[in-house]
């Protein structure tokens, strides 16, 4: 029987867990334990639907409802002191909950707190671009399309940015294997030498631990080399690489350990 | 009549060499190669360290040229990735014969560590590799050691007869 | 001969035939001065950009995927490569993420080393972004310089963790290893020749007309730029904000160690290039100390390295070998990974670029569930987009050179 591989989450899967493991979780703690968290949230409170608030690990997060990121975010920069936009992208919960979960994680200068604002959008839904507010966030939100396949409204240049723009697939969704899909694994190839060319260059070698002796057009038994394409018999004679020709080189002295001075004190 | 210091016929006879064609030009093509800066990762940085002060690339005859037209020899020091895999082909051919590769650290020879979607699983899937240099990153001198060895490939050549273009396919 | 092959010939490098007199010149991705491989499309009118399009992920390698697929200590090791000029610091960034995850102290001592290891590489990182930065301007000589000084601080963590480039030489909840004998007595060597040799550098650039002319009143970012842009680090201190965040969100010892921040409010490549300078100063300052509190360390008999917590972090080597229940423990360790509890972390350290950050969204598995990083050198180089234009095309090179933009840590 094969063995069963779900094909929502294809990432690297715990083999062995415990039955009766309860993993423990990072204590959260109330907003008002901290007085300017509790004062920001008051004031997020006020305009805009706040879903759920905690403090974790020092910092506040807040989840809102994703038609208001543009508004929250505003108020945070302009009446909270937030004016930098650290660092924004989403997590990928389609198979569990059907869509994604994206964090803007917020910076104040002023008061040294950082927040993160939470939303969870559908599969397919698209957020407002706050890319109006922070220029960062012109980037980011480029790169959350690319790995995500998450759209911003608004955004004045919606395209891929670190992989080429013909790329076909969104690499950080849990769908999407590791080493790749069938079009990324031929991408190079078929790009520069056409689809005819993958028979005569070969698939790719992703098993990082495969070594066969009896092959000398991929591998080389270190001191038993043998020109390409040999056939390989088992008893190849030692050959020692030297850098120069044994007779020495037309028109170069050959280096002479006698002659030269060791330093061995690296601080001299 | 001046009298001349060097003895011609003795001690080699410099400046006055009787040599074959083919060793004088293997003699001066393996004492220049001029290698490309093709600094793609982390062994790049290990390319710069050894062409600068202490390991010194400049008394192999290696120096490093920005254009693939002067370079002799294509070190690709780093991770090939596929979005790039395009740019060291078009290098490639830019650079004229005859031209040599290296393949510097693990992720040029077969993608190292980097055994993910996004990387070349070795560059010579795209292009013809002469070397491959161990290393997550090789030291400087192992990447000294290689240029000599590429030197004594170099000599091994018939220089005077015609070359067959290397090919991947 | 050339191979046959379905490329196209590429025209994209220069472009004439526009009727409104821009020009389209394609810099890069193989440039010897975009430190790496950026690759910059520029509009231009005469020698004037006026619009510049920055194209980024030629070195995409996957590294956040990695990490979904990884056990924790497993992916130590790939950090290493993210900003390859110190990868200390993102061993440390990675390394104090996960600790806070799971609420670990580390103890004081190798606390102490792992400071001296980030000083270290503050110090390396921003002498060779002096020697390239110098060399793409044309100063070969402070290339040379910069690099010998470079290579004794690579001897010593070189004694160190057995590498020059890629340390890996932190772990999760402490350091694996004593600092070697040599050590300190190589760092003192070091640094008190550090002074002699930043004066060097100094009489050779300060006052170098050339020099002058392609930092000065080059490349200026102004503070609102540069909050918006979310730049950090030597960028935002050259920019009039003094924000550092061994000052501000003091992390390891660092509240206890004197230093000053430096900054600047001109924001432009000189006032960055003085940063940098002064920044090696101040480091310098804080490996003295260090030094110190290291001595001070050994003195009070505090040998501890490693966090002792069993659920997560392996026992020492000697007791692996001699007791029972540590070697299961680190069997289980090793072969599953450490299972942090459910949540989330962001935590950010002063890498030598800037803000470095890790978020990590853990599900309780030994793999995480979501790792971003969060690298310094992605914004600075999203700045170009709105700092090039205005600029000549001799500037372009000073500007990417002061921006000190790291490709691995870029394109991850």
């Amino acid at each position: 029987m094969r063995a069963y591989k779900p094909k929502d989450n294809v990432q690297a899967k715990a083999y062995y867990t415990d039955r009766f493991f309860v993993s423990p979780q990072v204590a959260k703690f109330s907003p008002e334990s901290d007085e300017v968290f509790a004062q920001d949230l008051e004031a997020i409170k006020s305009k805009f639907e706040v879903l759920d608030a905690y403090i974790q690990v020092g910092q506040m997060v807040v989840y809102i409802k994703p038609e208001d990121n543009f508004r929250v975010l505003k108020l945070m920069k302009k009446e909270l002191t937030y004016t930098q936009l650290t660092e924004m992208s989403a997590i990928d919960w389609i198979a569990q909950r059907g869509g994604f979960e994206v964090f803007y994680q917020m910076l104040s200068m002023d008061k040294r707190k950082r927040i993160r604002i939470k939303m969870f959008i559908k599969k397919g839904e698209a957020v407002n671009s706050v890319e109006k507010l922070f220029r960062s966030a012109d980037w980011s939100e480029r790169e959350m399309f690319d790995m995500f396949g998450i759209e911003a409204n608004g955004h004045p240049f919606m395209k891929r940015i670190l992989m080429p723009y013909d790329w076909q697939g969104h690499p950080l969704l849990k769908t999407y294997p590791l080493q790749g899909d069938e079009f990324a694994a031929w991408y190079e190839v078929d790009k520069i030498y056409g689809k005819e060319a993958r028979d005569a260059i070969g698939p790719e070698l992703r098993d990082p631990a495969k070594v066969d002796r009896y092959d000398s057009e991929r591998f080389a038994r270190l001191g038993h080399e043998v020109p390409k394409g040999t056939k390989i018999t088992g008893n190849e004679p030692k050959v020692v690489q030297n850098y120069q020709e044994d007779g020495g080189v037309f028109m170069i002295k050959k280096f002479d350990k006698k002659d030269s001075v060791v330093i061995d004190d690296p601080q001299r | 009549m001046a009298q001349h210091k060097v003895n011609y016929t003795q001690n080699g006879g410099l400046p006055v060499a009787l040599t074959s064609i083919d060793k004088i030009v293997n003699w001066g093509r393996s004492n220049s190669i001029w290698a490309l800066t093709y600094g793609l990762a982390c062994c790049g940085i290990e390319m710069m360290a050894s062409g600068a002060s202490r390991y010194d690339f400049d008394r192999f005859g290696t120096i490093f040229r920005a254009s693939p037209r002067q370079a002799d020899v294509m070190i690709v020091a780093g991770t090939l990735t596929k979005k790039h895999a395009e740019f060291i082909k078009r290098l490639y051919d830019q650079m004229t014969e005859p031209k040599w590769v290296i393949s510097m650290g693990s992720c040029a020879n077969t993608g190292g560590m980097f055994n993910t979607y996004a990387t070349v699983q070795g560059v010579d899937r795209i292009i013809p590799v002469d070397l491959y240099l161990p290393g997550c990153a090789p030291r400087p001198e192992t990447l000294q050691y290689g240029v000599m060895l590429l030197q004594k490939k170099i000599r091994a050549n018939h220089a005077s007869r015609a070359q067959k273009a290397k090919r991947l396919m | 001969m050339q191979v046959k092959n379905r490329l196209n010939p590429f025209f994209e490098n220069i472009s004439f035939d526009r009727v409104d007199n821009e020009m389209i010149l394609n810099f890069g991705p193989q440039h010897p001065s975009a430190h790496g491989q950026l690759r910059l499309m520029l509009h231009l009118q005469q020698e004037m950009i006026v619009k510049a399009h920055p194209d980024i992920g030629y070195l995409h390698r996957g590294m956040e995927k990695m990490a979904e697929n990884m056990i924790y200590n497993e992916f130590m090791p790939t950090t290493d490569r993210m900003d390859y000029i110190a990868s200390s610091s993102n061993n440390y960034g990675f390394a104090l993420a996960v600790e806070r995850l799971i609420g670990l102290e580390v103890p004081r001592r190798a606390k102490v080393i792992r400071m001296m290891l980030l000083e270290i590489n503050r110090v390396m990182s921003h002498l060779f972004w002096l020697a390239t930065t110098a060399l793409d301007i044309g100063a070969m000589t402070v290339f040379l310089f910069a690099f010998r000084e470079r290579e004794y601080l690579m001897d010593i963590i070189e004694g160190y963790c057995g590498a020059r480039l890629t340390h890996s030489a932190i772990r999760i909840g402490g350091v694996p290893l004593d600092i070697q004998d040599s050590f300190i007595s190589q760092l003192r060597t070091f640094l008190d020749k550090l002074p002699a040799n930043i004066k060097d550098y100094e009489d050779l650039l300060d006052t170098n007309r050339i020099w002058l002319m392609r930092m000065e009143e080059v490349g200026t970012i102004s503070k609102e730029m540069a909050i918006s842009w979310g730049c950090t680090g030597p960028m935002l201190r050259a920019s009039g904000v003094a924000w550092d965040l061994r000052k501000e969100e003091p992390y390891e010892l660092y509240d206890e160690v004197e230093f000053r921040v430096p900054f600047s409010d001109k924001g432009d490549n000189f006032a960055r290039y003085r940063i940098y300078m002064e920044e090696m100063r101040e480091s310098a300052k804080i490996l003295y100390q260090t030094i110190e509190m290291y001595e001070k360390c050994v003195r009070d008999g505090q040998t501890e390295l490693m966090a002792h917590s069993p659920k997560y972090i392996s026992a020492s080597k000697l007791d692996i070998m001699t007791q029972n229940y540590s070697l299961m423990q680190h069997f289980v360790l090793v072969t599953q990974g450490m299972r942090p509890p459910v949540g989330e972390v962001y935590v950010a350290t002063e890498s030598p670029k800037g803000e470095l950050g890790f978020y990590i969204n853990s599900q309780g598995g030994p793999y995480p569930y979501r790792l971003k990083l969060r690298a310094p050198s992605f914004w600075h180089t999203g700045i170009l987009t709105d700092l090039l234009p205005g600029h000549y095309i001799p500037d372009v090179v000073s500007i990417i050179g002061t921006t000190n933009i790291v490709f691995g840590e870029v394109d991850r």
